[in-house]
């Protein structure tokens, strides 16, 4: 009897998947990291920020919410400079990645057909899974790296009246990136499950626009505080680290990221390819 | 030991029905047909071999190594080319079917990929977009050989081809088992698969109802009759179709063609009531022997412990 050899790992398909993601990549690392840039611009100079709370003031207050809230109407720069950080265009590319890049490497390479030639070479399906996976997760903390290194960039570019605290925005780029990771292993989860596409990414983007709206209605609108809680984002809520690591919610984070992940691999193991 | 031996197999998809105790085994330097209608599960052994599905009973094997979905077992020396193949269209052909020989190794594929591609005529640095349909046929058939496998499975190899093309392929595949490869080969042209296959199974409604010789298949089916009568105006009566195991393949004046299963002679004998000018006894082809199987009820289907069944 011949004995089959465990296949190694494939990086020809992780660098050949890495290279069709890249563009999409640089392109939101380059927004995101120009926002911060942009931010900065305008928060480091006193005028432009009564400027801006002025305009803030006018915007609906649920607009205000989404963009920082009570953090922001205090004034203080660094509370402004975290506008970059949850602004919802920057959401939007979080978003835009955590879904469309596992969704599109598995679900995508399934109903396109070619997954079948990749499952006909020898590779296994827990190593075409952790190629997607690396891909997604490494990318979505590649992104929040990038989103601190527009502050970092930006508190060397500009001159601010008050000392801006450079531990914070690494605090909050933490939590951010395992929050991120978190949904980005839901998102694996989905594309795990599903042959078809916009039935994964459907799923996947539901469950994260469902998440950011139940956040942001339950700190505009008192009655449904409790809810807040119900979301992932109540992990990384500005009172909870802006002064010390939120050691308890980063573990919560990293144990969520970590159990999704894994289970979007049993699943994908499990099944029927392509069903 | 078989190249390929699959037992028991079965696959069912919840209530709805896939294949059923599907058995058989393809020996080193065999080219062996999978024949069977559209739905009758050629496709869903297929993947079962290749272990892109569970099986829900019974085993296959390839090279002696049992085959569990998902685990890529074997597959380094496995050579796949599927029904419907497609590939990303952006990239060159080259590259994606490098990508895909590196994925197992890529020793020497290099070279073989670019022979194939002189002898298929087809130019490896053409986006597989801008390819044709037969072109991009190809590009699978280059797939499924640049890496020297010792086991093909292929999955209407030929589809989309021009006959010159067409013949360039079932030279290769012929080459290919000549030098040791055990091939399993899917194909609806049965004029293709009785010219380089030596055995062949067929599929009905998920159940093997035949696994035998191309040549054995073709006799046991129907034999036909050309009748010319002396008198060119004679209709014979319709009692010649009442005769046990015999029907009328076409009439006309002064000239009947039958067919007919079992001994010839109560034909003959009900024959010798006219004058005969001429009689001929054309060969049945595949195609006639395949739809037979379609026409006759679904009871007659066969296993693996039966008569006709597996070689081991």
């Amino acid at each position: 009897m011949i004995r089959s050899r465990r296949p190694s790992f494939p990086l020809t398909l992780l660098w050949f998947w890495f290279l069709r993601v890249l563009p999409a990549w640089l392109g939101m690392a380059a927004v995101i990291f120009l926002m911060q840039v942009a931010v900065a611009a305008i928060v480091h100079d006193n005028a432009n920020v009564k400027i801006f709370l002025t305009i803030l003031k006018h915007l609906p207050s649920i607009v205000r919410t989404a963009i920082g809230g009570d953090l922001v109407e205090s004034g203080s720069m660094t509370a402004l400079l975290t506008v970059g950080y949850q602004h919802p265009l920057v959401m939007f590319l979080y978003m835009l990645y955590a879904v469309g890049v596992p969704v599109g490497l598995l679900p995508g390479e399934t109903q396109r057909g070619t997954m079948e030639l990749i499952l006909s070479r020898p590779i296994t399906r827990t190593q075409v899974y952790i190629c997607a996976a690396v891909l997604s997760l490494v990318g979505m903390f590649g992104l929040i790296a990038m989103m601190f290194l527009g502050t970092v960039a930006s508190v060397h570019l500009y001159t601010f009246s008050e000392p801006i605290d450079l531990s914070l925005f690494l605090r909050l780029s933490a939590c951010a990136a395992l929050l991120a990771g978190a949904f980005g292993s839901f998102a694996l989860v989905c594309a795990a499950s599903f042959d078809r596409l916009y039935a994964a990414a459907g799923l996947a983007a539901g469950f994260l626009t469902l998440n950011y709206f139940i956040a942001i209605v339950a700190e505009w609108w008192p009655p449904l505080h409790f809810l807040h809680k119900a979301t992932l984002f109540y992990l990384v809520y500005y009172s909870n680290l802006w002064y010390a690591w939120p050691i308890d919610n980063m573990a919560w984070l990293a144990a969520i990221l970590v159990s999704l992940a894994i289970l979007g691999g049993i699943i994908w193991r499990c099944r029927d390819l392509p069903s | 030991m078989a190249a390929v031996e699959i037992r028991s197999l079965t696959k069912r998809y919840g209530r709805s029905r896939g294949i059923e105790d599907i058995s058989f085994a393809i020996e080193p330097g065999e080219i062996f047909g999978y024949l069977g209608p559209n739905g009758a599960g050629k496709t869903t052994t297929i993947r079962c071999i290749m272990g892109l599905l569970r099986s829900s009973d019974g085993e296959v094997r390839v090279l002696g190594q049992r085959v569990k979905a998902g685990r890529g077992t074997m597959h380094a020396r496995i050579g796949y080319l599927p029904g419907e193949f497609r590939i990303w269209g952006r990239p060159r052909a080259g590259r994606s079917l490098s990508m895909l020989a590196a994925l197992g190794g890529d020793c020497g594929a290099a070279a073989r990929r670019r022979a194939l591609a002189e002898r298929l005529e087809l130019d490896l640095r053409r986006p597989v977009g801008d390819l044709s349909k037969g072109n991009r046929q190809k590009v699978a058939v280059i797939l499924a050989f640049q890496h020297q496998p010792d086991v093909l499975i292929l999955d209407e190899p030929t589809a989309g081809l021009d006959p010159l093309m067409r013949d360039v392929v079932l030279r290769l595949i012929r080459e290919t088992a000549a030098a040791g490869a055990a091939i399993l080969l899917s194909s609806h042209d049965l004029s293709e698969v009785s010219a380089i296959c030596g055995r062949a199974a067929i599929l009905r409604e998920g159940r093997l109802v035949e696994l035998s010789p191309i040549s054995q298949i073709v006799q046991q089916g129907e034999q036909r009759l050309k009748v010319w009568f002396a008198d060119p105006t004679l209709r014979p009566d319709a009692a010649v179709a009442r005769l046990p195991g015999v029907r009328v393949v076409e009439q006309e004046p002064g000239v009947l063609h039958l067919a007919y299963q079992g001994p010839a002679g109560p034909v003959l004998r009900w024959l010798n009531q006219f004058a005969v000018d001429r009689v001929t006894t054309p060969q049945t082809s595949l195609q006639e022997a395949f739809l037979q199987y379609y026409q006759e009820p679904s009871d007659s289907a066969c296993g693996a412990g039966d008569s006709k069944g597996l070689r081991a």
